[in-house]
């Protein structure tokens, strides 16, 4: 799990979720605050971002962190927003935010940042050592403000942090430029302002926004591409979005169910700006998304009219302001993503579009900026578009230029949604930090990590018989895992070729013995190569090096590395893979080892989401109905519930368990209980992802016991319905859900 | 007496009497257990049985099946059954699910052996 900071003794002032509960940028926000202490960085900071991978917050909470430090370090915070229509008028809101911002800090008072206040009301209120630089610094821009030079004005503003004298301590600005429209009215390309003042000057600073955009701020600035420190902000990994959209549901109070979560996460790609948009709406309108169906309604609605709707359509305006034109773009755009016209020359665009060069060299930047397409200069390439956007433009042109009835487009759009996630997407190699997770010393066949010895033997055989020969095969004990993290919390920078790769590093212990001797850490990356082609020399050879590398760099002592490719490797690349003793897996091994690690998972683990509800995972089998039992006793124990009400409880809690060990086909062998604690009740929910036959009163049991015996069979039902005050079966994707509620009673009664 | 350990049960006979115990969770597993050593007892010419519950802290609705199971084997047989030293909580959910209408329930072993072999005496029942 990839958490920033602890909420311990900190106050939130920017930021807008505890530090507890920023997921997945932690690497990068060490990065920042590194940068901002580190008194011999001088140099510029480039925050990267590919669209909607989301980089406010990540600011909000260097600047929480650096103000709560106070250091030396001021922190100031800016964030250039589309209200903002020139750049004047951006750079002058810039220079009364650092005021009011160096304020605050020095007063380590954080109410000062939501006080309304002039430049008159900060002169008045600026401490006698400080009130001298910002009377002057407040006279000049009075006098600038009139002036008739923008360029000198905006200069000015953005260049104010310099005037804090040495002594009085060290500004680190923040400027947010997610939003940063680099074509606003006006003359001053605002971007490129900002990197000339701060590039010349020498304050340290973190600019981040769009990553060509930034780039290309940087190339019409002539800054120097070399003194520049990068932080690159790619979409969450799959881990990491799965966990934010838990703790973002939990947050929005928004009921979610692991299927339509999963699904969240394959639709957004992990977009932390997407993801939260959906929840947010979802909270707003009072919607639970329990269900798959729940998920794919509420997205393409939407898409339909909602936030998402908005979002892509101001940027559609932005690009293209007239509606003709913009219409003309939808089908041209829509033609490029779904592959008729993947690549188009520019003269094929300009004939489509009817626009005249002018226009077409206006539009085209921006959406290339925007990473609609991929533009240089002569051809326009699409195909790496995300989820949503194709979704968003095929529901555009089906009803803006196929005039099609919206109730089909409607309809279309959301089974097809609902296709795309079928359970077969989830693959093994999603959850790969969660596999890796479960090792725990079960003995599981060799071969699996030996992908020309699996090729060879079991290619193309059929599952049964691979199966079945597996057992036969020499055994590999696994390590056992205590911990699991990304690459990137390792701070290791991924190329781009390896985008939607998986990787992660977890420290294990052969037999369970905690000594050096028996510590190895795993290196284990998942490769997708493009078109389906197995790993090539190169590219193992590259992911080899780099986790040798890392192994030296972190001084691990021993290491395993393994990879795993979707269509396996290459002779060549397994040759070099022998020189590393590095393990090799293909799809089909990752997934039959998964099977086998499945089995033995390790020990329950309880998740507290909030000092009401509590969340417990556990596998089927080995008596865990205790397990369950023993939990809801001690979480029944904080109402007072009489002595007989809680072995009541037990009883039914057990009983459902049994229900579900007995009649769950779950792939995952897992029962998820929930049990939320109310005034006058307690409501345990418990839910596998399994089928669960419709006739639950065991008539489809799995045992092998006498007929008179199952006949017998049902009871459980009978006795949870007399335990319990309500019992409500609900179904939910792939599985039931089952609802049980015990009231408190008067002690008399 | 028998006294075996590990996977089997303990029980022992007293005249035509056996006595049986379960285990502290009776479920599937322990349960059947219990139903072989019965019939096995049973088979062996013993004409009651007393399960005695007195390490019993919780039985789950499969045990409680197999529990029926092993009435109704006893009644085949013509035996009589008892359970003894039965906790307030099982008891409530014996009598939910109608065991005891088919079985004396006995305070200790000592009255369960009592009950059966005169069959005169009241037993005293939770």
């Amino acid at each position: 799990m990839n958490k920033a900071g602890s909420s311990q003794n900190f106050r939130r002032v920017l930021a807008q979720v505890d530090p507890s509960e920023f997921i997945g940028r932690a690497a990068q926000l060490e990065r920042i605050v590194a940068h901002a202490t580190d008194e011999s960085a001088r140099r510029g900071m480039l925050g990267l971002m590919e669209p909607a991978a989301g980089v406010s917050e990540l600011l909000r909470q260097a600047y929480d962190r650096i103000f709560n430090q106070q250091t030396e370090v001021i922190p100031i915070y800016f964030e250039f927003t589309r209200n903002d229509t020139t750049a004047v008028s951006a750079a002058i809101e810039f220079l009364n935010t650092f005021l009011q911002q160096y304020l605050a800090f020095r007063n380590d008072d954080p109410s000062i940042l939501h006080a309304t206040l002039t430049l008159r009301d900060i002169v008045a209120r600026a401490s006698m050592q400080d009130q001298q630089w910002i009377e002057a610094l407040v006279e000049r821009y009075n006098e600038l403000r009139f002036g008739k030079n923008d360029r000198e004005l905006v200069r000015f503003c953005l260049g104010a942090p310099q005037r804090i004298p040495k002594e009085r301590g060290r500004p680190f600005i923040m400027l947010d430029g997610a939003q940063l429209a680099q074509y606003l009215n006006g003359a001053v390309p605002l971007g490129t302002e900002v990197l000339r003042v701060f590039g010349r000057g020498t304050v340290s600073y973190v600019l981040a926004g769009l990553r060509r955009q930034i780039l290309e701020a940087v190339r019409d600035a002539e800054c120097n591409v070399n003194s520049f420190e990068y932080l690159h902000l790619r979409q969450l990994e799959i881990i990491e979005a799965t966990l934010l959209v838990e703790q973002m549901a939990h947050r929005q109070q928004v009921e979610i169910s692991e299927m339509a979560r999963d699904l969240l996460v394959q639709q957004f790609g992990g977009s932390p700006f997407f993801i939260n948009m959906f929840l947010q709406t979802a909270r707003k309108k009072a919607v639970n998304v329990k269900s798959k169906l729940d998920c794919g309604d509420l997205y393409v609605a939407e898409l339909f009219g909602g936030h998402l709707h908005s979002y892509f359509e101001n940027l559609l305006e932005e690009i293209s302001p007239r509606l003709n034109t913009r219409l003309r773009l939808i089908a041209v755009l829509w033609d490029a993503v779904s592959g008729k016209d993947a690549i188009s020359s520019v003269e094929t665009w300009a004939q489509r579009l009817n626009i005249d060069a002018g226009e077409l060299a206006e539009m085209l930047p921006r959406l290339h900026m925007y990473e609609f397409i991929n533009w240089d200069g002569r051809y326009i390439q699409t195909g790496t578009e995300p989820q949503t956007w194709k979704d968003y433009l095929r529901i555009r042109y089906q009803l803006d230029v196929e005039n099609k009835p919206r109730a089909l487009v409607y309809g279309e759009v959301l089974s097809d949604v609902l296709k795309r996630a079928q359970p077969t997407k989830h693959s093994a190699q999603v959850n790969l930090g969660k596999i890796v997770s479960r090792f725990n010393c079960q003995q599981v066949p060799e071969v699996l990590f030996d992908y020309a010895k699996f090729s060879l033997n079991y290619k193309g055989e059929e599952p049964e018989t691979i199966a079945s020969s597996l057992d036969a095969e020499t055994e590999f004990e696994l390590p056992q895992t205590v911990y699991v993290a990304n690459c990137s919390s390792f701070k290791i920078e991924l190329p781009p070729i390896v985008d939607d790769e998986h990787c992660v590093i977890a420290r294990t212990f052969k037999e369970r013995r905690y000594s050096d001797a028996q510590e190895v850490v795993w290196f284990v990356a998942c490769l997708h190569e493009k078109d389906a082609v197995a790993v090539n020399v190169a590219t193992a050879g590259k992911w080899c090096e780099r986790f040798k590398a890392l192994g030296s760099e972190l001084k691990f002592h021993h290491y395993q590395i393994w990879l795993i490719s979707n269509s396996g490797f290459t002779d060549e690349a397994l040759a070099v893979l022998k020189d590393y003793e590095a393990f090799s897996s293909d799809s089909q091994q990752l997934e039959l080892l998964t099977s086998r690690v499945g089995e033995t998972p390790r020990d329950p683990m309880v998740h507290h989401s909030e000092p009401s509800e509590f969340r417990l995972e556990m596998p089927f089998g080995e008596d865990n109905e205790l397990v369950a039992a023993g939990t809801v006793e001690q979480i029944a124990r904080r109402l007072p519930f009489r002595p007989d009400a809680i072995n009541q409880i037990k009883m039914a809690i057990v009983e459902a368990c049994i229900n579900v060990f007995e009649h769950s086909f779950s792939p995952d062998q897992k029962i998820s209980q929930r049990f939320r604690l109310e005034s006058d009740r307690l409501v345990v929910t418990i839910s596998s992802r399994g089928i669960v036959p419709t006739n639950l009163n065991g008539a489809n049991s799995r045992s092998d016991t006498t007929e008179a015996a199952e006949a017998r069979r049902g009871y459980g039902l009978i006795l949870i319905r007399s335990l319990m005050d309500e019992v409500e079966f609900e179904p939910v994707d792939d599985g039931t859900s089952l609802r049980m509620t015990k009231y408190l009673r008067d002690t008399a009664s | 007496m028998d006294k075996p350990s590990g996977l089997l049960v303990r029980s022992h006979c007293v005249g035509t009497t056996a006595v049986v115990y379960a285990s502290d969770y009776l479920n599937k597993l322990t349960g059947e257990r219990i139903e072989r050593e019965c019939r096995r007892q049973l088979n062996c010419g013993c004409r009651a049985l007393v399960i005695d519950f007195s390490d019993t802290k919780l039985v789950n609705s499969i045990g409680i099946s197999i529990l029926l199971g092993i009435i109704d084997v006893a009644e085949k047989n013509g035996a009589k059954i008892a359970f003894s030293d039965v906790n307030s909580q099982t008891v409530q959910l014996f009598e939910m699910l109608g065991l005891t209408r088919h079985v004396v329930l006995a305070k200790d072993e000592r009255e369960a052996l009592l009950t059966l072999s005169g069959f005169e005496t009241t037993p005293i029942v939770h």
